[in-house]
Parts: C-alpha cells; sequence; structure tokens
C-alpha cells in the first residue's frame, strides 16, 4: 500500500513538474494544446492518494518546490546530503516513506 | 548550449539505428528501454506514464521527421538523451501530421546542476530544424558518426 503511494507521489510530482515548465516548453517551440487534460489528470491522480499524504505533498512542495526527490548512492538529490545506511535498506523496499534529515522532503531510492 | 556540450548528454548503449518499432507507443517504450536496461531509471512504468502525460499535453512530434519526447521525472538522477532512427517513418501525431523518422528522448530528474534540461531542448530543437541536419541523421549508422553529426564537425 505505501509502496503505492510512493509511486503515486512520484507521478504526480512528475505531472506537477511538467506543467510548471508548459510555458518553456511551448516557447521552444513544442505543442502544449492538452493543457487542460494534463490539469483533469493531475486532479484525478491527486484524488486516488491518501489525503495527509497529499497534505504533506503539497506542504513541501509549497515550501522546498519538489517534495520527492531521488535518491542516489545514497545522496540525497535534494540537498547532497548521505543519508544513514541504515534506512538505505529499508528505504530500497519502498514499505515506508522516509524522509531526509537535513531538507525534509520524502525520499525515492533510486539503486 | 554549445554543440559539443550537448553531445555529452548521449551514450553509446542509447544509441539505436534501427528502431524495430511501427506504432506511436511502441516507439516511447522501445526507447524507454534502452534507459531502462542499463538501469539509468529505476522504474519503468512510472517514466513510461511521464512520457504518456506528455504526449497527452501535446505530441513531442515537431514536424519534419523528428520528435522529442521529453520530460522531468523523479525516477532519474540524470540527464540523458537516447536517439532512435526509423528508416520507414512512424505515425507520431506529429504537428504536421507528417510520419516522424528521427526521435530524441529526454529523460531528466526534477532538478538538476546547471540546469542544463530545457537548455538541451533548445539545442536540439536549433539543431534539427535544420534540413542538413536532418539528412544527415537519416543515414547515421553509427554512434560516431551520430555525435560528429551532433557536434558540427
Amino acid at each position: 500500500m505505501i509502496k503505492k503511494d510512493l509511486e503515486l507521489l512520484v507521478s504526480l510530482q512528475d505531472i506537477d513538474l511538467m506543467i510548471e515548465e508548459v510555458g518553456d516548453v511551448e516557447k521552444l517551440g513544442f505543442s502544449v494544446t492538452g493543457y487542460t487534460e494534463l490539469k483533469k489528470a493531475r486532479e484525478e491522480l491527486s484524488a486516488s492518494i491518501s489525503k495527509p499524504l497529499l497534505f504533506r505533498y503539497e506542504r513541501l512542495r509549497g515550501k522546498l518546490k519538489r517534495a520527492i526527490v531521488p535518491v542516489k548512492n545514497d545522496i540525497c538529490l535534494g540537498c547532497f546530503l548521505r543519508q544513514p545506511t541504515s534506512i538505505g535498506v529499508k528505504g530500497r523496499e519502498d514499505e515506508q516513506i522516509f524522509t531526509c534529515e537535513n531538507c525534509g522532503r520524502m525520499l525515492y531510492w533510486l539503486d | 548550449m554549445h554543440r559539443s556540450e550537448l553531445a555529452k548528454y548521449f551514450k553509446d548503449n542509447l544509441f539505436v539505428a534501427s528502431l524495430q518499432a511501427a506504432k506511436k507507443e511502441v516507439a516511447i517504450a522501445e526507447l524507454l528501454d534502452t534507459f531502462v536496461r542499463e538501469k539509468y531509471i529505476r522504474n519503468r512504468d512510472i517514466v513510461l506514464e511521464m512520457l504518456h502525460q506528455r504526449e497527452t499535453l501535446g505530441s513531442t512530434g515537431i514536424g519534419k521527421g523528428v520528435a522529442i519526447p521529453h520530460g522531468r521525472t523523479t525516477a532519474a538522477a540524470d540527464v540523458l538523451i537516447a536517439f532512435g532512427k526509423s528508416d520507414q517513418g512512424i505515425d507520431f501525431d506529429a504537428i504536421d501530421g507528417k510520419p516522424v523518422h528521427l526521435f530524441f528522448m529526454v529523460i531528466a530528474p526534477p532538478n538538476e546542476e546547471g540546469n542544463v534540461y530545457l537548455p538541451i531542448l533548445g539545442s536540439l530543437v536549433t539543431i534539427l530544424n535544420e534540413k542538413a541536419n536532418r539528412d544527415k541523421l537519416m543515414k547515421v549508422e553509427t554512434f560516431q558518426d551520430f555525435i560528429a553529426i551532433i557536434t558540427g564537425e
């Protein structure tokens, strides 16, 4: 269940990143005619995430811009602080949502 | 972004001289799988979903036989570009309705050192707007020749 939530959060942030840069990619000449459809997809996805987790995501996004960040080689790619090895083992299993002790962002292990 | 700088984001193992796909969805998956095979991304399904959402926003087929599927994802750590060529061409819902032969898939993390993602997209658009470059890319067979075209050497 948590694993599912984590994946949903990652997908939600991926859409938010896309929405954030719509104007930039349009300036480069890309078609962005489906903006309304993308916003609708965002609404549908966010509705499938538990309210407390969504609240946490939105709060972190408002405060830190990126609410969830990748972790590679035990380094949080939000603030570049090394994460304790002990949480890395559990983090890779996606069974709990861990946050970076330094920046407070939620962590998503890549390796 | 200078063309020699852009060339650094391509990898031999993300170069596909002859795509097998005949349909848009399959082409996206085939290019994405080059990243998956090399373990550049962790979760294929999440990135595939992101790329589909990007096509919902608007086709990344920019016309003249070129598509640049792209997006940021939390499931990637580095900016990387895969190249694929289809001799027969693929219907990609491109803005000019023409089949796409040249594919550049750009995957980027949520934030990256130097903020290179948008400059990379801009450089690709500039290079691919030139017919001479597109014509050369249509004939490319090796990664070495491909990089020479990208750098303009």
